[in-house]
């Protein structure tokens, strides 16, 4: 396969398909989140704060456009608090008005008391704005592996170590 | 002259792209004229595909995903479109071609497509199959050549590969390549190195040994047999060993 590379051309070929994985699978991504009109379609739930419904894991799907009905009491959200990047997996159970500027108020099923203190400083309720989508279906624990490599750093080094192992062994 | 590198003779995609190689060398080395526009087009459209998504990442990184909602949306059709448009290309319209060019004076054009089959049976090497598209340019008639010999042919047992067998397969099976190459065109047919099999006999009595097809590699034209109606001799001996 290296002496392909002698020739400038069929070394352009293989740095293309090498680099259209990479674009096809971002594009995917982006294309998805067009469509549900959402930046983070597929989030992983980092806490317990909605059990039973959801457990450490889970893998949520979001769906961010209101085409049937508002945005209602009972749906779970997934919000970012203003200033952190941190998604928030809750549900909504208090709504006051109608429209975008309808305010809402979220708590995760699991935790004593709502949202509250959790929202920025001097921000008491959710704007429609805020939410970056409804879940609309969920995958049990598939997520699992992405809080393993944030919280063990050292699993993306072994990872990444096996995967070029077995390149090399392909080799071969 | 054979070549130093070795590569496994197991591995069938390995000697599809070795032999496609040699063919594409060989066929320059004759003076042919490789014409490339298959490939650029190739490459425009995959790399026009692939700084599309870049651009759509920096605007995404840089600005957010609220901001450029629009244009992202244009980017990901349009990217569709492109990454379409070249699986359209390469599956209906290039095809496998490996090599497209013409001869200087412009009057022929050859398209060589190559592909490679596994061996009916176990212990016999797999088959290199080529279709030939010559192509006189005034009259537009298109003479299809189909080639089909096993890789044992110019592979030896330890996955050398040895050009002068392999030249002498295309320019007795290619009447162009032939009249090119006036001196492969009526050397010596190679036997079906190996018999068909590479497992046993290229361990003890192979087709061809290293020193053989060295032989052949510097004293060839002289010691020629079957050579004279070399064409027909390679269909008849090809066709008896596909049996």
């Amino acid at each position: 396969m290296l002496s392909g590379l002698a020739n400038p051309r069929q070394a352009a070929v293989q740095l293309m398909n090498f680099g259209l994985i990479l674009s096809t699978a971002f594009m995917m991504w982006k294309g998805l989140s067009v469509i549900t009109d959402s930046p983070s379609p597929i989030v992983v739930v980092l806490s317990g704060s909605m059990e039973p419904a959801f457990q450490r894991g889970d893998l949520l799907f979001l769906w961010n456009r209101n085409v049937v009905a508002e945005t209602s009491v009972g749906e779970i959200v997934v919000y970012n608090v203003k200033g952190k990047d941190i998604p928030i997996v809750h549900r909504i159970v208090r709504k006051f008005g109608k429209g975008p500027e309808a305010k809402l108020l979220t708590k995760g099923d699991n935790n004593v008391s709502d949202d509250t203190e959790l929202y920025a400083s001097g921000q008491d309720y959710l704007v429609r704005k805020d939410i970056i989508g409804s879940v609309f279906a969920y995958i049990p624990f598939v997520g699992y592996v992405t809080i393993l490599l944030s919280e063990h750093p050292w699993l993306k080094t072994v990872m990444l170590g096996l995967m070029g192992l077995v390149v090399v062994l392909q080799r071969e | 002259m054979a070549s130093t590198e070795k590569i496994t003779v197991y591995n069938v995609a390995d000697l599809r792209a070795t032999t496609d190689d040699a063919l594409l060398n060989y066929l320059n080395s004759l003076g042919l004229r490789q014409s490339h526009t298959l490939l650029d087009t190739r490459l425009a459209l995959g790399f026009s595909a692939f700084l599309l998504s870049a651009a759509c990442f920096a605007w995404d990184y840089k600005l957010g995903f609220e901001s450029t909602k629009q244009y992202t949306l244009i980017a990901v059709i349009l990217y569709t479109l492109l990454n379409g448009a070249l699986t359209y290309w390469i599956m209906f319209v290039e095809q496998g071609t490996i090599y497209a060019g013409s001869t200087k004076d412009g009057k022929t054009r050859i398209r060589v497509i190559s592909d490679s089959k596994k061996p009916q049976q176990k212990g016999e090497a797999p088959l290199y199959k080529l279709r030939v598209d010559v192509e006189d340019v005034k009259t537009k008639k298109v003479q299809k050549i189909e080639l089909e010999r096993r890789f044992s042919e110019w592979f030896d047992a330890s996955g050398r590969f040895v050009a002068a067998p392999f030249q002498t397969v295309l320019a007795q099976g290619i009447p162009l390549v032939g009249r090119l190459d006036p001196k492969r065109a009526v050397a010596a047919a190679p036997a079906s190195g190996g018999q068909g099999m590479i497992k046993e006999q290229f361990a003890e009595t192979p087709g061809y040994t290293a020193e053989i097809l060295d032989a052949i590699a510097s004293g060839l034209g002289e010691s020629s047999t079957t050579a004279a109606t070399g064409f027909s001799a390679n269909q008849d001996a090809g066709k008896k060993r596909r049996k």
